[in-house]
Parts: C-alpha cells; sequence; structure tokens
C-alpha cells in the first residue's frame, strides 16, 4: 500500500563545471545546453544577443553618421553615457554571470537559480526605457505646457456658447504712391462713425534688397462717432480687396475710443507683398472696426456641429451593434465546437467559420471602414458596415465561446426525451446563453461606440470626421 | 423485455468502458447496477437510449434493435424511456414547469415548442405530475431556486412526462442526503410498482440497493462481476464484494442493512 516518494533523477549533464563555463565563456548559454539544461541555455543565448543587438540598434541610431563599430560606440557613449555604459556593463556581468551559471548547472546538485534572469528583465527594461524615449526630465519641466490644452478638455464651454456680434466699420481710402491728386477722406456725416487719415497717399512698407523692412508712410488717423471706450481694430484693405488686421512692430494695431467715442492713432503703412505687375496707382483702404456682442448666449457652431455628430456617434455604434448580433447569433451557432462536433461534416463547417471569423477579426475596422467608404462613399453608413463585420467576427467568437462553456447535462437531458435538434437549442442551449449574450452584446456597443470615433477619422461618420 | 447482448464501448481515446456486456430485463423490474466510480455504469444507462453509441453489440427492446434505429426511429424509443441524472440536469434559468413540459418535447409539433407553446393536456399533466411529487406550488419557481431534493423530483416530473416504459436513473440519489435519497427512491418504486414502469438505476450505497433492487448487476471494469436477486445482496459474501469493489475496498456494517466504507481512495 505505502508508496515511498522517489524524487525523479535530475537529468546529469554531457560535461564537468570548468568545461560548461568555458562553453558559455565563448557562446553564452551553450555550456547550460551542454549541461542539458536546454530551456536555460536557449534563453540566456537569445536574450544575450537580443540585448547586444538592440544596444547596437540603438548606438548606430544615436551616431548616424559615424562608421566603424568603435566610432559609433565611442560617439553614441558621448551622447547618451549612462544608457549605453549601464548596458555595456550590464552585459559584461550577465557574460560573467553567464559563465558562473553555466559551471553551476554542470552539477545537478546545485542548479535552479532565477537571479540571472532577473538581471536579464532589468536589462530588457533599460533598453525599453531608452527605445521608447521616456523623458521624466521632460514630462516634469513641461508639464505646465499641458494646461491651455487640458483646461480646453476640462472645461470645453468657452468654446461651446457665443453671442451674435455686430461690427461698426468707417473707411478712408489711401492711395499708393503719391501721384496726381490724393483721394479725400470722406465727409463726415453726423451720428455715424468717420474716420480721417493724414495723409491719404503714400509709400507701403517693403523688402529691401538685402531683406530688410523699409518702413512705409507714415499715417495719422482720426475717428469720431465710434462707440465710446470701447477696442477699435485698424484694418487694412488692399487693391484686390483683401482685409487684415494691420500691424505695426508686431503688435495689432488696436485703440481704444474716449468716453465721447473718438480716437486718435498714429500708424505706418504696412507690408504688402506686391507682385512685380503691380505698377501705377493703386487704392488701398484703411478702416476702423468695432466689434460688439449683441444678443444673449447661444450655442456655438462647433458645439451644435459636435452634438449632431455626437448622436450620430452613438445611433452608429448602436446600428452596428443590432446588425452585429443579428448575424453573430446564428454564426455562433456555427462556430462553437461541442455544437457542431456531431459529424465530419459538421465539424468542417466548424472549421470553416472559425477560420473566417479569425481573418475578419484579425482585419482592423479602419482597414474596414476604407473598404466600405470605397463601396457606399464615406458617411455613418461606410462606419456601420466597418463596425458590423468586426462585430459579428468578434461577437460570433465570443458567443461561441459562451455556447461551448456551457453547462452540457441539461442538453443530455433534453436529448434523452427525445427532442429533435432544433428543441435541444431552443430548450437547453439558448436558456443557457442568455446572460452571456446580454452582456457581451452590451459591452460590444460600448466598444462600437468608441471605436466608431476613430472610424469618423477615415470617414466613417460620426464625432471623430471633425477631427479630420 | 430488454435484452443487451454483447455491448461493448470504446472511447475515442481507446479508454474501454464496456466489455462484451449481455443481460436481461423483463419488465417492470427494479434492477440496480453497482459498482465503482468508472466501472461503466453511466455508460452503460447512456447506450441503452444511446446518448453513448455503442461500438458494438445490440440493445433490443420487445424485439427492436436499437442500435440499429435511424434518427427518427431514435427519437421514438427515447420518448419511451425517461432518464434521470445524478446532476438533475434541468435547465437551471428556465421555471420549473418549463423544465417538466420538456419532457413532452418528444410528442409535440416542432413548430409549436419552439415558441414554448404546448398542447393544454400537456400542461395538465405536467401540473399532474408535479402534484404527485409534492411540488406544485414551485412550477413557477425558477429550477435553481429549488433544493437538491426538489431538483431532482422535477427531474422525475420530466421523466414522468414522457409517458416512459422504462426509467434509467444514473445515480440519481448521489448528491443528496440519505432521507432524501430514500424519498427520490421511494418515488422510484412507486412509478415502477404502480404504473409497472421498468427501473435501471446505478447507486453506490449498498442499504439502499438492498432496499429497493428486485436485481442486481455489479460492474468492474466494463465488465459484468456480479448478478444476483434482493436476497442474494443480503447474503453477499466479502469474497463477492471484493470481486465487484476491489481488493482493497473495506466492506463497513456488514451484510444486512450495512453501509459499506472503503479504503481512501474508494470510496462506495
Amino acid at each position: 500500500m505505502t508508496k515511498l516518494y522517489k524524487p525523479e533523477q535530475p537529468r546529469s549533464s554531457l560535461v564537468t563545471g570548468p568545461v560548461a563555463a568555458f562553453a558559455s565563456c565563448i557562446i553564452p548559454g551553450l555550456g547550460q545546453l551542454l549541461a542539458l539544461q536546454i530551456w536555460r541555455g536557449l534563453l540566456v543565448l537569445g536574450s544575450m544577443a537580443s540585448i547586444l543587438g538592440l544596444l547596437a540598434w540603438r548606438a548606430v541610431a544615436l551616431a548616424p553618421r559615424e562608421t566603424g563599430l568603435l566610432a559609433i560606440f565611442s560617439k553614441a557613449l558621448a551622447r547618451r553615457p549612462f544608457f549605453i555604459g549601464g548596458v555595456l556593463l550590464g552585459a559584461l556581468i550577465l557574460w560573467l554571470w553567464n559563465v558562473w551559471d553555466a559551471y553551476q548547472q554542470a552539477e545537478p546538485q546545485r542548479r535552479g537559480g532565477v537571479a540571472i534572469f532577473a538581471l536579464i528583465l532589468f536589462l530588457f527594461f533599460t533598453l525599453g526605457w531608452q527605445i521608447s524615449e521616456i523623458n521624466l526630465y521632460k514630462a516634469v519641466t513641461e508639464l505646465p505646457d499641458v494646461w491651455p490644452l487640458l483646461s480646453k478638455v476640462l472645461w470645453p464651454w468657452e468654446a461651446a456658447v457665443t453671442r451674435d456680434t455686430e461690427t461698426v466699420i468707417a473707411t478712408a481710402p489711401i492711395q499708393i504712391p503719391c501721384e496726381g491728386s490724393a483721394p479725400e477722406s470722406p465727409a463726415p456725416i453726423a451720428g455715424q462713425p468717420y474716420i480721417i487719415a493724414a495723409p491719404t497717399c503714400g509709400e507701403l512698407s517693403y523688402m529691401d534688397e538685402n531683406n530688410d523692412l523699409v518702413m512705409g508712410t507714415p499715417l495719422h488717423l482720426e475717428g469720431e462717432g465710434f462707440a465710446p471706450n470701447m477696442k477699435t481694430q485698424i484694418y487694412w484693405k488692399d487693391s484686390v480687396g483683401q482685409e487684415f488686421h494691420v500691424r505695426y512692430q508686431g503688435e495689432y494695431v488696436d485703440v481704444q475710443t474716449d468716453s465721447v467715442g473718438e480716437f486718435e492713432v498714429d500708424l505706418v503703412m504696412p507690408y504688402r507683398l506686391q507682385p512685380p505687375s503691380a505698377k501705377g496707382v493703386q487704392l488701398h483702404e484703411v478702416q476702423a472696426r468695432q466689434v460688439s456682442e449683441v444678443g444673449g448666449l447661444k450655442p456655438s457652431e462647433p458645439l451644435l456641429l459636435s452634438v449632431e455628430r455626437m448622436i450620430e456617434t452613438i445611433f452608429l455604434g448602436m446600428m452596428a451593434t443590432v446588425f452585429g448580433i443579428v448575424f453573430a447569433i446564428p454564426v455562433s451557432f456555427l462556430a462553437a465546437k461541442n455544437l457542431m462536433s456531431g459529424s465530419k461534416l459538421t465539424l468542417s463547417v466548424y472549421y470553416l467559420t472559425r477560420t473566417i471569423l479569425n481573418i475578419i477579426r484579425s482585419i482592423e475596422p479602419l482597414i474596414w471602414v476604407i473598404i466600405a467608404a470605397q463601396w457606399v462613399g464615406l458617411g455613418p453608413f461606410a462606419g456601420i458596415i466597418a463596425l458590423t463585420v468586426h462585430s459579428i467576427a468578434a461577437l460570433s467568437k465570443l458567443y461561441s465561446e459562451a455556447i461551448e462553456g456551457i453547462n452540457t447535462g441539461p442538453i443530455e437531458a433534453i436529448e434523452a426525451t427525445g427532442a429533435t435538434r432544433l428543441q435541444m437549442i431552443m430548450y437547453a442551449v439558448i436558456p443557457q446563453m442568455i446572460p452571456p449574450f446580454v452582456s457581451f452584446s452590451i459591452y460590444r456597443w460600448d466598444i462600437n461606440v468608441r471605436m466608431s470615433t476613430i472610424i469618423g477619422l477615415v470617414g466613417g461618420g460620426g464625432i471623430g470626421f471633425l477631427l479630420i | 423485455m430488454l435484452e443487451i447482448k454483447n455491448l461493448t464501448k470504446v472511447y475515442a481515446d481507446g479508454t474501454v468502458a464496456l466489455r462484451d456486456v449481455s443481460f436481461k430485463v423483463e419488465d417492470g423490474e427494479f434492477l440496480i447496477i453497482i459498482g465503482l466510480s468508472g466501472s461503466g455504469k453511466s455508460t452503460l444507462l447512456r447506450c441503452i437510449n444511446r446518448l453513448v453509441e455503442p461500438t458494438t453489440g445490440q440493445i433490443l427492446w420487445d424485439g427492436q434493435d436499437i442500435t440499429a434505429a435511424d434518427q427518427t426511429e431514435l427519437r421514438h424509443i427515447r420518448r419511451k424511456i425517461g432518464m434521470i441524472f445524478q446532476q438533475f440536469n434541468l435547465v437551471n434559468r428556465s421555471n420549473v414547469l418549463t423544465n417538466v413540459l420538456t419532457g413532452r418535447l418528444g410528442y409535440v409539433k416542432q413548430r409549436q415548442s419552439l415558441l414554448h407553446r404546448f398542447p393544454q393536456a400537456d400542461r395538465e399533466l405536467a401540473f399532474k405530475a408535479l402534484d404527485r411529487l409534492g411540488i406544485r406550488d414551485q412550477a413557477y419557481k425558477r429550477a435553481d431556486e429549488l433544493s437538491g431534493g426538489q431538483q431532482q423530483r422535477v427531474g422525475i416530473a420530466r421523466a414522468l412526462m414522457q409517458e416512459p416504459h422504462i426509467i434509467l436513473a444514473d445515480e440519481p440519489v448521489a448528491s443528496l442526503d440519505p432521507v432524501l435519497a430514500h424519498s427520490i427512491l421511494e418515488h422510484l418504486e412507486v412509478l415502477n410498482q404502480e404504473e409497472e414502469i421498468t427501473v435501471l438505476c446505478s447507486l453506490h450505497y449498498i442499504d439502499l440497493v438492498q432496499r429497493y433492487a428486485s436485481r442486481v448487476i455489479g460492474l468492474r471494469d466494463g465488465e459484468i462481476v456480479y448478478h444476483g436477486s434482493r436476497e442474494d445482496i443480503r447474503r453477499m459474501t466479502d469474497a463477492e464484494f471484493k470481486n465487484i469493489y476491489g481488493q482493497e475496498a473495506v466492506r463497513v456494517g456488514g451484510g444486512l442493512e450495512g453501509s459499506v466504507g472503503g479504503s481512501d481512495d474508494k470510496t462506495i
């Protein structure tokens, strides 16, 4: 009755400790292999090769212009002393450790020890840190740059509401250059804003041969009849009708009206890039603008557009999920091994279905949407097709695995009553399927809504459309 | 009469579950099959309604060869053979009434049944069956809300709905306490005596075997190693016992009304 516990005889080594150590000294891991610690040897060899290979690749990336191993490494070492030096040192330690480890492995009683793998993992981690360009210093010092963006995400309402605006404009003609009779500033009309420019002709700023800016004619503007105590912007309209906010020494020229709605401002006739053909007399215009908000708050254009697209997105996800469920349910029965293992024919249907599903699932919805857009054009419908295809494949797999995981007892019991296959599915399989079906379907809707954002980016409609 | 002739079952992995098993069951018998776990009891019962396909051999029921039946014939045979299980095998999420009504699936029109529609007569039959087993008030509860003993009674009600000539019971009381075990077997006994339903039942507890069996078959490693009447069981010798349960098995409590325990890996 009593069975004595006999430990399994450890596999002996082909070579002695020193030989193994020597072998590992030449090729890392070879000693372990000779000691018949196959996996250990392969791991050490593979790790050593990968670490050195990755290190060489990073060194070349750090010193792209150098040739020759030594030159590359010394340049790379100069640029990233801790990284290159650290990994080189680590690789050296690993090499020595591997020699000692081979010596140990040759002796069955001294086997085991996983610390060498900790060193390997640490070296890979160090390489990964550099390869993925992690920079904690930058992350800390440039943290303030996050705020403007983050605050817009967390508090988007400034862009979400707006008011109607009303612009009051008064203009005066400016002739370039001064030739013949200069135009008059328009005569003031009582009760309406007007500006008087002096002079009404002159030269624009321009670039000389040395690309230095030569200032144009100074211009004095006087305005009256504007709304009091309000910012007034000075605009310029050139001879081809382009309007732009005038800058003087880099700053926009804005002026505040006084308590009776008058202002005075000095500026210089601005720089315009003139085509060589622009010869002769041109008529420009200087403008004073006051922009005031009127009426109550209202949702801004972007907000309305976003809301529209959001609704589109949710329904896009919903439709794709519904279509996905409708098609996935029958397919999932074909992809469930326990239902399809009855005969060779059904089993081959099972394998065929599984293969097709795997292929479909491995193609990203991003690709599907491009295909669908080619078919039905850009827009939400293309997005629905893409998500539906992917949902069918994903849900079929989840459903069929749920079917495979059901309790077979009731199936057996229903079969034993003389029920047909369909009846068996209806009474033994479907009742057990309902909870996983519901939870997988809701989960899929979640995924589809989220995914439709990305889908929109490549033309599948929805909120993602706005990101383009 | 049910006649099993040279029945052999070899599973796909090469396990020989039954080895040339032959015996006869007269109508109205209460045949109990004993044997260790893995001795082939479940396989034997499942071969009779072909939940497990026999490899070779014949099963003749009133002259008809069950092993040769095609799918339609098989379904017609199956609906006359009720089956109850150790794990009850109810559809947990369906209510008791639905579970009982599934016993009629072999009789009703498929199209109707797929819409969960059953004839009124069947519903009345279901309530009668539930009444008979004393669980009528549980009819609209979910099956998994019931206790083990109640669930097994639902299982019997389901089998009863088939108006069976034979009931196969695969360790019907192994998941139940001794008191419930007796009550379940009493139900089977009543069906056996009043309706003359033949019962084939596998059991572990020798005292229950002695109490209920009209005849006993012992299986070991897929072969019949014991054959006896109810009286024979009471007189079972240690040699016979060890022949069924193996040389290491220890008999606890002796013969009459005794229960049997085994060594550490042979619980009986």
